[in-house]
């Protein structure tokens, strides 16, 4: 043996220090504080790992598609597979340490580390959510406790959920696409880039013949284009929108079996889909039944204003000459001119708050007598008035009454206190002519006229031509003018 | 030790085993919290430069040896019992 002089050769201290490393290396082992060696084999060195079965965990993950990684307790990054760097769009180099948990938000972040606590004694499962340049990522982590070498860690595999959300989000999207379709009050129809009508909601069903899914657009709905009957047909706009032109707002009528025709208007524009080419149209029919109607009505409210309106100053100009023709001064001209027009005013606001429609002969003789009906007392009577006459016989029967009210202050019943007036419906005339009664009672002494002043002239000629006219006497104890308003279109019972 | 001295330490580890990313992370915080960043590390991969453990005649990884100021000292495991690693280094806190 040659020990001695190498022996010899080391002091006690060097000796002793390398007593000491000896038992620190095999502490170290004992303890799991380390896991490689190095191995002198000849002229070089080679080192072993210790890690035991986390080699081939090692590999067999590195097989996987999916993301995994191990870390220890800490939250720090022992081992990342190459599934997991291209999961997070990085580097394995740029994945350490606590790398990963810094890729995601603080909410994300404080979920993982939870993670991380909790699956160091039993399996866990987590969602995160982050951005990988600028598209949303939601992973599913599950944590499980791992022996990986000589160290207690936790394995985490990363699934990537993003496509199985993004298809449930698909799915909400469309189940909402239909409700917004279904819930639509104009009629829907959509087709295909051929022309095939492929959904269309409860208002389009109304108006398509039965069963249309898979018809023919034509097929489906029977148009008629006004202005160019020859010329358009449906499956025109259809071909035009799929196209890709967009047509709108044409006018057409629609026939079905169990309705009359119906306007409509039409608008069809070409279907997009996440923003590939035109996948067919959408075509949407407005009804314009209601607005059509509204247009003819207020085209015929426009001319019977015109007319009206035309009217009304014929009458002025007549009023103006014959009262004119009647007065001697223009005080007198002045006083009877401003009667009759504010007569004629008073009819007009009638009929204008009743829209010209249902005013009843009570209310024009109401609005000549209201100044006398309330200091009256009971003098003023009427009965069967509650009778709807149209507009030319109010404004007639306005200024008629306005005669005979201007008439009865300055000479007969309400002239005097004791004077009494009573209006009442008579009768119905064989002709069918209403025939009304304007009777004055207990007034002065009456005694004719001796020559025809305007009003007298305005009452025989009002109310037309046939049955219609108003009869004048001057009874001695009273004025008496029967009334008689045509039956056709001129009032009508209530 | 003397303040003269440059003080360096060297720290041996096998690529990225457990035990090596640990005695890298625990010599990080060891040397922020108690040594001021006085020292200057070297980490050495002997996986990648097996032939650098015979300078100072490693056989277990991770071991850190303090080269300066003298006398070379080895400490061997993963750096976690930081009292025993701050008594090897013969720093007084």
């Amino acid at each position: 043996m040659t020990v001695v002089p190498i022996v010899s050769a080391l002091t006690r201290d060097e000796l002793e220090a390398r007593l000491e490393e000896a038992e620190e290396t095999l502490r170290a082992i004992r303890e799991g504080e380390i896991d490689a060696l190095v191995v002198s084999g000849g002229a070089s060195e080679q080192v072993f790992t210790l890690e035991g079965g986390a080699q081939s965990y090692r590999s067999f993950m590195e097989a996987m598609d999916l993301g995994a990684a191990a870390f220890d307790t800490d939250g720090q990054l022992l081992y990342a597979n190459q599934a997991l760097c291209t999961l997070l769009d990085r580097p394995v180099a740029t994945l350490r340490g606590q790398a990963v948990l810094e890729l995601f938000d603080a909410v994300n972040q404080a979920t993982f580390r939870r993670l991380l606590t909790q699956a160091t004694t039993e399996r866990q499962s987590a969602e995160i959510h982050f951005k990988v340049e600028g598209t949303d990522r939601s992973l599913l982590l599950t944590g499980a406790p791992l022996d990986f070498g000589v160290m207690r860690c936790i394995a985490i595999t990363f699934t990537d959920i993003s496509a199985r959300e993004q298809a449930a989000a698909a799915r909400e999207s469309e189940r909402m696409a239909k409700a917004i379709l279904a819930s639509a009050n104009e009629a829907v129809i959509v087709c295909d880039r051929s022309g095939k009508v492929t959904h269309l909601n409860a208002a389009a069903t109304r108006i398509c013949v039965d069963d249309p899914i898979g018809k023919d657009f034509d097929e489906a709905i029977t148009l008629t284009f006004a202005e160019a009957a020859e010329l358009m047909s449906g499956a025109d706009i259809v071909t035009m929108a799929a196209a890709g032109t967009p047509v709108q707002g044409l006018e057409a009528a629609v026939k079905t079996s169990s309705f009359d025709v119906t306007d409509v208007m039409i608008s069809a524009a070409p279907l997009l889909v996440a923003g590939e080419r035109t996948s067919g149209c959408v075509v949407t029919l407005i009804n314009l039944t209601q607005r059509k109607a509204a247009e003819r009505r207020q085209s015929l409210l426009m001319g019977e204003l015109d007319h009206r309106v035309k009217n009304t100053l014929a009458m002025v100009l007549a009023i103006s000459a014959r009262t004119a023709s009647n007065e001697r001064t223009i005080e007198n001209f002045q006083k009877s001119f401003s009667g009759r027009i504010q007569a004629l005013a008073a009819t007009h606001t009638l009929l204008s708050s009743a829209s010209w429609e249902n005013l009843q002969i009570k209310d024009v003789l109401a609005i000549e007598l209201t100044p006398y009906t309330t200091l009256s007392g009971g003098r003023i009577a009427m009965d069967g008035l509650d009778v709807a006459v149209d507009s030319k016989t109010a404004v007639s029967l306005g200024l008629v009454f306005h005669e005979l009210t201007t008439n009865a202050v300055k000479y007969g019943a309400l002239s005097t206190p004791k004077g009494k007036l009573s209006v009442s419906r008579q009768a119905i005339a064989d002709d069918g002519a209403l025939i009304l009664e304007w009777r004055e009672t207990e007034g002065p002494l009456v005694t004719p006229p001796k020559t025809s002043g305007f009003g007298q002239t305005l009452i025989s000629r009002s109310l037309g031509s046939g049955s219609g006219g108003a009869k004048l006497e001057y009874k001695p104890e009273g004025v008496v003018c029967r009334i008689s308003i045509p039956r056709y279109g001129h009032f009508h019972m209530g | 030790m003397t303040k003269s001295e440059p003080a360096k330490l060297v720290l041996y580890v096998a690529g990225e085993t457990p035990k090596s990313l640990a005695a890298i992370r625990n010599l990080e915080k060891i040397c922020s919290e108690h040594l001021a960043d006085k020292y200057k590390v070297e980490v050495i991969d002997l996986k990648k430069h097996p032939q650098l453990a015979r300078e100072h005649g490693i056989v277990a990884i991770p071991t850190l040896v303090k080269e300066l100021p003298v006398p070379i000292r080895k400490i061997i495991g993963d750096l976690s019992d930081t009292q025993k690693v701050l008594v090897h280094l013969a720093v007084e806190e």
